[in-house]
């Protein structure tokens, strides 16, 4: 039941956007202007494809994110299980260890210049 | 059946009104807030004080010729937009804009996605951003485009990294991920003046929460994905007319809707701003409008503080952003989360 009023909510901000979208190709002026349909490159001729190379580091960002990020989902349930567990100190020593981990691989990544961009 | 399908569609329609009826007013604020700072006048022909400049760039926006190039990735050019404004728009759904209120024999809760796990919820969409960004990028097959949406996508998840970690802090602190209980939790006062706000708790992880919504909504000091000596526009550099402005739209629905959930994690959310309590007294209808209006309140001058931000700070270099995030940003966030754990750990003994 709570879902569907979020179906409902994610449907109507849906049609939203494309009557946003509608409006403007229904009402707005048009033209065939050839030169407007040209990549937009500082008024020269555009050389090569658009994607065709770009830095690693990007790359490298985003394996990086997505390692630590899921250090941090699993540390959210951990957070949210301290409060009602008997065992505290368990906690504690699991989160310990866990944040060593985190740190090893940290000083790692810090210390191999995976983060460093410039040159 | 029905009673509930009008429930929800009303709900519906005032949270998506609410943001998007204030934003030419936050646009006003904004431009009018530039020109005080910078000491001139700003927009002030249309209607009182420039009010209908908004609305009037809205109407051209309408009427603006939709160039729609020819090397685009048609389905995807199109889409990026729209995933952009959807995208920003569904953390809203799980926002409480005044507690439960107890009303036709029932409570109703003035959220329109009741979950209890409405915080989670609401990052985990908000996180969707970065893909209206990066396919936006990418379907406009613009160099500038590209490498626009690239540093917007890895600014935004770097500084994903340090806004969870203050996440995790203050869930762990609260006990709760349930944002009334969030709310609750922050209501009492010291001395009777002081609201035992979150933000007292944990300073740095306001701090790094602040910051991590600045890079998240791309505002400066950290609108790195655009610049207009080096990639002009940055990923909306095709887009025209009402395209260009979903994306406008989106990027300050988006810093509405975080700037809400910094105000429930660290400001007491709805809870009412001190001395409010005095005028509300026991009639529970005004204890409703002044939590939404509370909640208006805070909401509102976290966009000024955005506004004035922006006109204070200079902008970063793109490996200033980044070693910010990555090597001062998340120690800090990882060291306060366990300072906090440790501290509460040693408090209970």
């Amino acid at each position: 039941m709570e879902f569907a009023a979020f179906i409902v909510f994610f449907l109507i901000a849906c049609t939203l956007a494309a009557v946003l979208l509608g409006i403007s190709s229904f009402l707005g002026q048009k033209r065939k202007a050839i030169r407007e349909m040209d990549i937009y490159e500082s008024g020269v001729n555009p050389v090569g494809s658009a994607t065709r190379q770009y830095d690693i580091k990007f790359y490298v960002t985003a394996i990086l994110f997505l390692l630590f990020d899921v250090e941090i989902v699993f540390l959210l349930p951990w957070a949210l299980a301290y409060k009602e567990s008997t065992n505290t100190g368990f906690m504690i020593g699991g989160f310990i260890f866990f944040m060593v981990i985190l740190l090893v691989g940290y000083i790692f990544v810090i210390n191999s210049k995976a983060l460093k961009w410039e040159d | 059946m029905l009673e509930a399908a009008i429930e929800i569609l009303l709900k519906t329609v005032v949270i998506l009104a609410l943001p998007l009826g204030a934003l030419p007013l936050i646009i006003h604020v904004e431009r009018r807030g530039a020109a005080f700072m910078q000491k001139r006048l700003g927009p002030n022909r249309v209607g009182p004080f420039g009010l209908l400049q908004p609305l009037a760039d809205v109407a051209k926006f309408m009427f603006k010729e939709e160039v729609h190039p020819t090397h685009v990735r048609p389905f995807f050019y199109t889409a990026a937009p729209m995933i952009a404004l959807v995208v920003a728009l569904l953390p809203l759904a799980c926002i409480p804009v005044a507690g439960p209120i107890e009303a036709f024999g029932r409570t109703i809760f003035p959220e329109v996605f009741r979950s209890d796990m409405g915080i989670f919820f609401a990052f985990a969409v908000s996180a969707l951003g970065s893909y209206g960004i990066l396919l936006a990028g990418w379907a406009s097959n613009n160099k500038y485009s590209m490498l626009g949406a690239l540093r917007a996508c890895a600014q935004m998840v770097s500084y994903e990294l340090s806004l969870s970690t203050s996440l995790v802090a203050m869930i762990f602190l609260y006990g709760t991920n349930d944002i009334h209980q969030m709310v609750n939790a922050q209501s009492g006062y010291w001395f009777g003046v002081i609201p035992q706000w979150g933000f007292f708790y944990q300073p740095v992880a306001a701090m790094l929460f602040l910051v991590g919504i600045f890079a998240e909504s791309n505002r400066l000091p950290f609108d790195l994905a655009e610049g207009e000596s080096e990639i002009v526009a940055g990923y909306h550099l095709e887009y025209s007319s009402m395209k260009f402005a979903l994306f406008f739209m989106a990027e300050y629905i988006h810093m509405i809707a975080l700037s809400a959930l910094f105000i429930i994690m660290f400001f007491g959310g709805y809870g009412l701003l001190p001395g409010f309590d005095l005028i509300a007294g026991n009639s529970p209808v005004l204890i409703v409008l002044l939590q939404v209006a509370s909640l208006v309140i805070k909401v509102a001058l976290m966009i000024w503080f955005f506004v004035w931000v922006r006109w204070t700070l200079p902008r970063f270099r793109y490996d200033q952003l980044m070693n910010l995030g990555w090597e001062r940003l998340l120690p800090l966030g990882i060291a306060n989360l366990i300072v906090t754990v440790l501290f509460v750990y040693f408090r209970n003994r």
